[in-house]
């Protein structure tokens, strides 16, 4: 039960920063990929900067059950996946997360073609998957849950550094956000 | 406004991703699509999906993608009163929230005069299955293979988002000058 009521502060919260973010204005996110507005894309390397600090500081220091950690896997699907996604991205501006937080604002129309053709899209690939696997898609790249640190046994790691390369790895990515001009 | 606040959109980002992978888990929002798609699926063919016997929880499917995992999607399906499935549903609160909170009535886009309501809906309904048939084919999304991922030091989450990156960028500009030229 307590789960449940975690889940809608943290759900909420994560709704209220991607509006706050601007990044449930469709617009802000088309002119970030048309690579004419990078506020948003600051915004995006702080936060993940920030939360890989936060992470690596609190695995390093012993207060981060890393059984939490949830790694995905490496293989070709993630690369055609992905470039398929980006292509619905480039369109629309619009990703699962944002397509949802974007409900407050005007068009609902399209935001709602958006939730609902995503539903429909899942379910193509829920029945397509069994192809994509004899497809043999999935071998192909198989790197496993592969990450860069050692942040827990369970995964294989390129480098054999801890949880302080993540730290080291969101200061970086900080340090980017600064660097990063808003128009090039 | 938001114009001189992307650093603090990005400190709530981040300490919103943070706090998710020191609670409970690092965030996700992609595969709901596929739970709820699949909840509404099996409801109309329920012969699809079947309890394995003498293991409570645990299920199996004729379609392979319901079956993986010991049936984890049809167990969620099942019971949408999970913690992830509640994750992806209070995202709108929170925006109507923010929306109330920062009075921010700002258009989200310019909608074309000609545009009516149904063209809208098609072209995001079109957008919306790619994307969403994109991010299961990767097993994530912006929030999880991206975000959460890269906050991690994931591999695929750097992969997924270089791909990414490579054809929205091109579509991108692409949209805008067709529809700039095209009018």
């Amino acid at each position: 039960m307590s789960k449940i009521i975690l889940a809608i502060i943290l759900g909420s919260a994560f709704g209220f920063a991607l509006y706050y973010a601007g990044a449930a204005d469709r617009k802000n996110v088309r002119a970030m990929l048309r690579l004419e507005d990078l506020t948003l894309m600051k915004t995006i390397l702080y936060g993940i900067g920030l939360a890989g600090v936060l992470i690596g500081a609190a695995a390093s220091l012993g207060l981060l059950d890393i059984s939490h950690f949830n790694i995905k896997n490496m293989n070709a699907g993630v690369i055609v996946g992905g470039a398929i996604f980006g292509i619905g991205f480039g369109l629309l501006g619009s990703c699962p997360g944002t397509s949802l937080a974007s409900l407050p604002y005007v068009n609902k129309a399209k935001t709602w073609g958006i939730i609902i053709g995503g539903l429909f899209g899942a379910f193509l690939f829920s029945i397509s998957y069994g192809s994509w696997l004899s497809s043999g898609i999935f071998k192909v790249f198989d790197l496993g849950k592969l990450t860069l640190f050692n942040i827990s046994p369970k995964f294989p790691s390129l480098y054999a550094f801890g949880a302080e390369g993540v730290l080291l790895m969101g200061l970086l990515f900080i340090l980017v956000s600064f660097l990063l001009p808003k128009k090039i | 406004m938001r114009k001189n606040n992307w650093l603090l959109g990005g400190i709530f980002l981040g300490i919103i991703f943070f706090l998710a992978v020191f609670l409970v888990k690092p965030i996700g929002v992609s595969t709901q699509f596929s739970v709820l798609s699949g909840k509404i699926h099996t409801a109309i063919a329920a012969d699809i999906v079947a309890p394995v016997p003498g293991k409570p929880g645990e299920y199996t499917s004729t379609n392979p993608y319901y079956a993986k995992s010991k049936g984890k999607l049809i167990a969620d399906m099942k019971n949408l009163a999970n913690y992830d499935y509640i994750f992806v549903i209070s995202i709108p609160l929170g925006a109507y929230a923010a929306a109330k909170a920062l009075g921010r009535k700002e258009q989200l886009e310019v909608i074309p005069a000609d545009a009516n309501k149904l063209q809208q809906f098609a072209l995001g309904f079109l957008g919306g299955a790619i994307i969403l048939y994109g991010a299961r084919l990767a097993d994530g999304c912006t929030s999880g293979h991206m975000m959460a991922g890269i906050s991690q030091g994931s591999v695929s989450g750097f992969v997924f988002a270089v791909s990414v990156f490579a054809t929205a960028v091109p579509t991108a500009i692409l949209v805008k000058k067709y529809k700039s030229g095209g009018k």
